[in-house]
């Protein structure tokens, strides 16, 4: 475990070396919210609703959804493994004294830790700039489950990405699909729209999609809404994380063999 | 005129000749940049089951807007995008001194020597999502709006490889770019999502004059539809002419201060 921590730990302090990327990060994710403020804004004129929200429960879903989705990073993490095996350089992780996935996991554990106060200012920064009149849950057991839903989104997308990742032992280059993930994650994770304007029937089949319970279900429960959801939201981002892991373990049994050393 | 056509010519047989190494990667740019599209259709198919209209402008109008941004990128990634992405590339490894010595316009061998054909169904697709959009209007469209709507996305076309040539230009001045382009791709996001008609005041400022991919898809589909004006034609080809006019005086300013590897 002490060596997990020490992975963590040195990820955290390697991003004081990219401090303009730290600033960036947090500037950026006026892209998410200038959109959700114009777009919202001009679609609210002569509304109290649409769907279910209020304008400010809309901004502040945006508002908890940029926050959980900027701290997610872990698309690296597929990249990383991509070029290693491409250039032969993966070796580097199966000769030291340590589980390759859970080193991924605590290399994204202390960069979430990291970003967590920057993201969290960031924030709130929108929030006093736009003049959003906040909506957050009073109820602690559901702050609760969003909490854990929230770590576990991040731990099922750090494995999601792993075995991606992996997938280069096979496929040799996975790029164009990766890129082509990262844009529909956009759209099944609810941050580019709440997945609640969807209609009835997609919203029901996306419940049984690990992606609902990424971003999506934890803020909506932040701000307050979809409470009745959040004890069965864990159990089943919980039964994701079991399920990815075992098909990990037999691709990766599976596919390790074709694994020379020398690129591709 | 054609020692340029003769070049462009063969940069075209030698870009086939690579691409054919790695055919897997082949469609890769439609694959991805269509995905893309798909995502922002369904994304606002389903606010407009919420909402009638955005502005003044319905479903129709929405889908004609996100078409064409889909076409103006679909031709910027066919023609120059992966040429121009690696300019700051090769200033930092002194490889833009193989171009400056060759007797042919750096600029035009940068920008056209990358042609991406697998991008050409994006093309394609873009057409239907716009003549899917022009059914949902309901309207009649006469020859002479279609042919202001191709003029104004020539126009756009330019401008969007100006601007793309102007922020990768600032790599001859500085060490990275890496910010500035990132400041490029989230301003290209937004735009992509959110039509000029969304903005006011400072936002309109910003995205319709300093980095105007606002004006870029709205101004064809304003055109189209019939809410373009005099003063709006006026405005949006005056930019162009103003981002010409600074995109050929970066570029060759920054070519004085290219210093070749050490730059």
């Amino acid at each position: 475990m002490r060596k997990y921590l020490e992975v963590a730990k040195i990820y955290m302090k390697a991003q004081l070396a990219w401090r303009s990327d730290v600033l960036f990060n947090m500037i950026l994710t006026i892209t998410k919210m200038l959109f959700a403020y114009l777009l919202w804004g001009i679609m609210f004129q002569g509304k109290s609703m649409i769907g279910e929200f209020t304008f400010h429960g809309m901004l502040s879903y945006y508002i908890m959804s940029s926050f959980l989705s900027q701290l997610e990073m872990s698309g690296r993490v597929s990249y990383e493994i991509q070029d290693r095996i491409r250039n032969g350089t993966f070796s580097k992780y199966m000769i030291i004294p340590i589980g390759i996935e859970k080193y991924f996991l605590s290399m994204q554990a202390g960069i979430v830790m990291f970003y967590f106060s920057f993201q969290l200012i960031a924030s709130m920064v929108w929030i006093f700039i736009l003049d959003i009149q906040f909506t957050f849950t009073g109820n602690m057991m559901s702050f609760l489950c969003a909490v854990m839903m929230a770590i576990l989104g991040i731990i099922f997308m750090v494995q999601l990405n792993y075995l991606l990742g992996i997938l280069t032992l096979k496929y040799q280059g996975i790029s164009t699909f990766l890129m082509i993930k990262d844009n529909l994650m956009e759209l099944v994770t609810g941050s580019i729209i709440p997945l609640a304007l969807f209609p009835e029937a997609i919203v029901k089949f996306m419940r049984l999609l690990p992606f609902y319970y990424v971003t999506y279900l934890p803020s909506m429960i932040f701000t307050g809404k979809c409470e009745e959801e959040a004890v069965l939201g864990v159990g089943i981002i919980l039964s994701w994380c079991i399920v990815i892991q075992f098909v990990i373990s037999v691709i990766w049994k599976k596919y390790i063999r074709k694994y020379d050393g020398v690129g591709i | 005129m054609i020692k340029n056509w003769r070049v462009l010519k063969e940069m075209l047989r030698l870009r086939f000749h690579g691409i054919m190494v790695f055919r897997l990667d082949f469609f890769g740019p439609f694959f991805v940049d269509g995905s893309l599209f798909l995502v922002q259709l369904m994304a606002f198919s389903a606010i407009y089951a919420n909402v009638d209209t955005i502005g003044n402008w319905g479903e129709g109008e929405m889908m004609m807007y996100i078409g064409t941004y889909s076409l103006l990128n679909a031709i910027n990634m066919t023609l120059f995008f992966f040429g121009i992405n690696g300019i700051p590339r090769k200033v930092k490894s002194g490889e833009l001194d193989l171009y400056l010595s060759k007797p042919i316009s750096p600029l035009f061998r940068l920008s056209f020597e990358q042609i991406s054909p697998g991008s050409i169904p994006l093309i394609l697709m873009s057409l239907c999502i716009i003549g899917y959009g022009m059914q949902m209007t309901d309207s009649t469209y006469l020859e002479g709006e279609i042919l202001a709507y191709c003029f104004w996305i020539v126009i756009m076309e330019i401008l969007y490889y100006e601007l793309e040539v102007l922020i990768r230009s600032i790599s001859l001045f500085i060490v990275t770019t890496a910010n500035i382009e990132q400041i490029e791709a989230a301003g290209l996001s937004l735009c992509m999502k959110l039509p000029g008609i969304a903005f006011y005041g400072m936002y309109k400022l910003i995205f319709y004059l300093i980095l105007p991919y606002g004006i870029m898809a709205t101004l064809p589909v304003q055109s189209m539809i019939g809410e373009m004006n005099g003063k709006l034609a006026l405005y949006g080809i005056t930019v162009v002419i103003l981002f010409t006019i600074l995109t050929a005086m970066v570029w060759k300013q920054g070519l004085k201060h290219y210093n070749s590897a050490s730059s």
